[in-house]
């Protein structure tokens, strides 16, 4: 493992090692049927986040069903409106398919920029230790300490919220999770002999740590990537649903805020069913993956596979 | 380091976090763009005079500094101001939706950590069994879950659909009961408690039977079991060693837990309208109602910040190791 030294032809072998694990390591993943499920969830989820809004067969929000010469409020499925209507007469699947994107939007981007974040403080405080250390985590005590539902409430509410905006909030509030696990692995690593070959034969801290150490906390760092899109997704979802979340696009959670609001929750399944099954649906798709990975990742759980 | 000093250094940093919480509070609600009155004024409740009178009232005049430490002093008092809205005192509000959070959360909590550490441990020590496998996939299920989500199929199969119990509310509106007694041991207080407390154990089994579970499988191949093995121990008589040098994780995880209670159940609290503090919460914020928003966050970060606290030092006194290596 020690010293990578950085010609393009290493270079590329080591990408293509590295590619060839991951490829080993998602088959592995695979081979467990609740993550072959949740796989494909996440395939199913992604696809719609794309095209969703592109299949709809009406506009979502601006396109009203008519019937004769009324409004089709809370048509139950079938006919013009496949899975039935809202009570201001908008087509429910056209929601559905419409509202995976913000979904994914807010997902996939919270978690990685969480994920991002908390490996990067993870990684210096854990590798310099010391007053670095002590701030750092001095930091993630204070993120943990402001309880983050409240506070993104306090602080969507006075700005418009977007789903740039949310993303954001959740970015800052959702660090400190990866942060805290990659930085107790740097410190085991830290100790190991190549990196400490690595230091003596010269190489700087930088290199050191982004070459030498990082790597080996690199799964670490997927899996809580993975966590964290799951964790952004029921945050963006409960933000929305409390009446926090964007109010120019139809998201999942919107939709659940709006039949509740309406009290059609009473009566009208189906605009309860596809974005609460949705939202279920992909965030338990995510965690089995998660689950599955972690089984690789967590060497302890290794050692007695029988 | 002893742990006399472990104990005076954690509750030292304990007391300063909560300082700068309660002041990254105070500049969030200061410093975001609004104000209170102007949509009080817009909607012709109140002069531009009477808002200037309730201005000073509350001291809002006064300089900022004078305002900021007005205010530290107060919630370490516990004294939390008069609400904007609802013209009484803010603890008024806050207290009685405080108390009925937590009797809706520690029994859910308390019978989480029980029975599915339980289950947990059985998973982990038959590994590979058919147990393990489905009590991993249906926990995880409503792990992953957002509660409220869980809260709403609920409310859908046994309110709506079935019309088993009651959707909405503690009590049924009829009820007026006085005092904590009549308010919480009644049939009708336990038809609209089944629902919100089944979803909150739905949710939090994941964590603890998965805990217990991977503990018991780290523990499984350790010498020590080895040995009881050996001094022909039954089954279930290793599981229970197994299990009791598992019980670590567990406890501090049940302290960190209990901790982030109060901002994890907003949304369920919200579905069932139970009069908790989350819900009270998102009024208040709704209402821009800043003394009830402060006091109810305020209290939220305290829970937080005293029970990670509890979990440090209970996991240096149940864990010797901690004492002697870096904290």
């Amino acid at each position: 493992m020690s010293g990578y030294s950085f010609d393009t032809e290493t270079a590329k072998e080591r990408l293509r090692s590295e590619l060839g694990r991951a490829g080993r390591t998602l088959r592995f993943v695979l081979q467990d049927n609740a993550a072959k499920a949740g796989f494909a969830v996440i395939v199913a989820f992604g696809f719609l986040g794309v095209f969703g809004p592109y299949l709809a067969p009406y506009h979502p929000i601006e396109d009203t069903l008519q019937q004769g010469g009324s409004m089709m409020r809370l048509q139950s499925p079938g006919g013009k409106a496949l899975l039935g209507t809202t009570s201001f007469g908008k087509d429910v699947l056209s929601q559905f398919l419409a509202g995976a994107r913000p979904t994914l939007i807010v997902g996939l981007f919270g978690g990685v920029g969480t994920g991002i974040l908390g490996f990067l403080v993870g990684l210096t405080s854990g590798y310099f230790g010391g007053r670095v250390d002590e701030f750092l985590m001095r930091l993630t005590d204070l993120t943990f300490a402001l309880p983050f539902l409240p506070m993104a409430l306090v602080i969507l509410s006075f700005v418009t919220p977007s789903v740039w905006l949310i993303t954001a909030v959740l970015v800052v509030f959702l660090w400190k999770m990866p942060a805290r696990v990659i930085r107790s692995e740097v410190m085991t690593v830290k100790e190991r002999t190549f990196v400490k070959s690595a230091r003596a034969r010269g190489a700087g801290h930088t290199r050191t740590m982004f070459l030498h150490v990082a790597p080996n906390v690199l799964g670490i760092g997927f899996l809580y990537t993975a966590y964290a899109v799951g964790w952004s997704i029921v945050a963006g979802a409960s933000l929305a649903f409390l009446g926090f979340g964007d109010p120019t696009t139809t998201s999942w959670g919107r939709m659940l805020q709006q039949v509740f609001r309406s009290g059609a929750i009473r009566t009208a399944w189906w605009w309860v069913l596809p974005p609460a099954v949705g939202i279920g649906a992909v965030t338990t798709g995510v965690f089995l993956v998660g689950r599955a990975f972690e089984e690789i990742v967590n060497p302890d759980l290794q050692t007695e596979q029988e | 380091m002893s742990f006399r000093r472990f104990l005076i250094k954690r509750t030292a940093i304990a007391a300063l976090l909560t300082l700068i919480a309660v002041s990254v509070i105070f500049a969030t609600l200061r410093l975001l763009p609004a104000d209170p009155f102007s949509a009080l004024v817009a909607s012709g409740s109140l002069t531009p005079s009477e808002v200037e009178q309730i201005r000073a009232m509350y001291g809002l005049d006064d300089p900022i500094y004078v305002q900021y430490f007005r205010y530290i002093q107060n919630l370490f008092t516990f004294e939390f101001g008069i609400s904007l809205t609802q013209q009484r005192p803010v603890g008024e509000i806050i207290i009685p939706a405080l108390v009925n959070t937590l009797v809706l959360l520690l029994p859910a909590l308390v019978v989480t950590a029980i029975v599915s550490s339980l289950a947990g441990m059985y998973a982990g020590w038959n590994r590979g069994s058919w147990f393990e496998q489905s009590s991993i996939v249906a926990t995880t299920v409503f792990r992953a879950t957002p509660i409220f989500v869980t809260g709403i199929f609920l409310l859908i199969i046994f309110s709506y659909g079935l019309g088993w119990l009651p959707a909405f509310g503690m009590r049924s509106p009829l009820a007026n009961p006085q005092g904590y007694v009549e308010t919480f041991a009644s049939v009708d207080f336990l038809k609209h408690y089944i629902l919100p407390f089944t979803a909150t154990v739905l949710f939090y089994s994941g964590d603890f039977l998965m805990l217990a579970r991977n503990s018991v499988v780290e523990r499984k191949g350790s010498e020590f079991l080895m040995l009881h093995r050996a001094k022909g121990l039954s089954e279930m008589e290793q599981l229970g060693r197994a299990g009791r040098n598992s019980l670590l994780p567990l406890v501090t995880y049940f302290a960190l837990r209990t901790g982030m209670l109060f901002q994890g159940v907003i949304t369920l609290e919200v579905v069932f309208a139970w009069p908790g503090i989350g819900r009270a919460l998102v009024q208040a914020i709704l209402n821009q109602d800043y003394p009830t928003v402060q006091a109810a966050v305020f209290i939220m970060a305290l829970a937080v910040i005293v029970m990670n606290l509890t979990a440090d030092l209970a996991y240096a006194k149940l864990d010797p190791t901690v004492e002697a290596g870096d904290v």
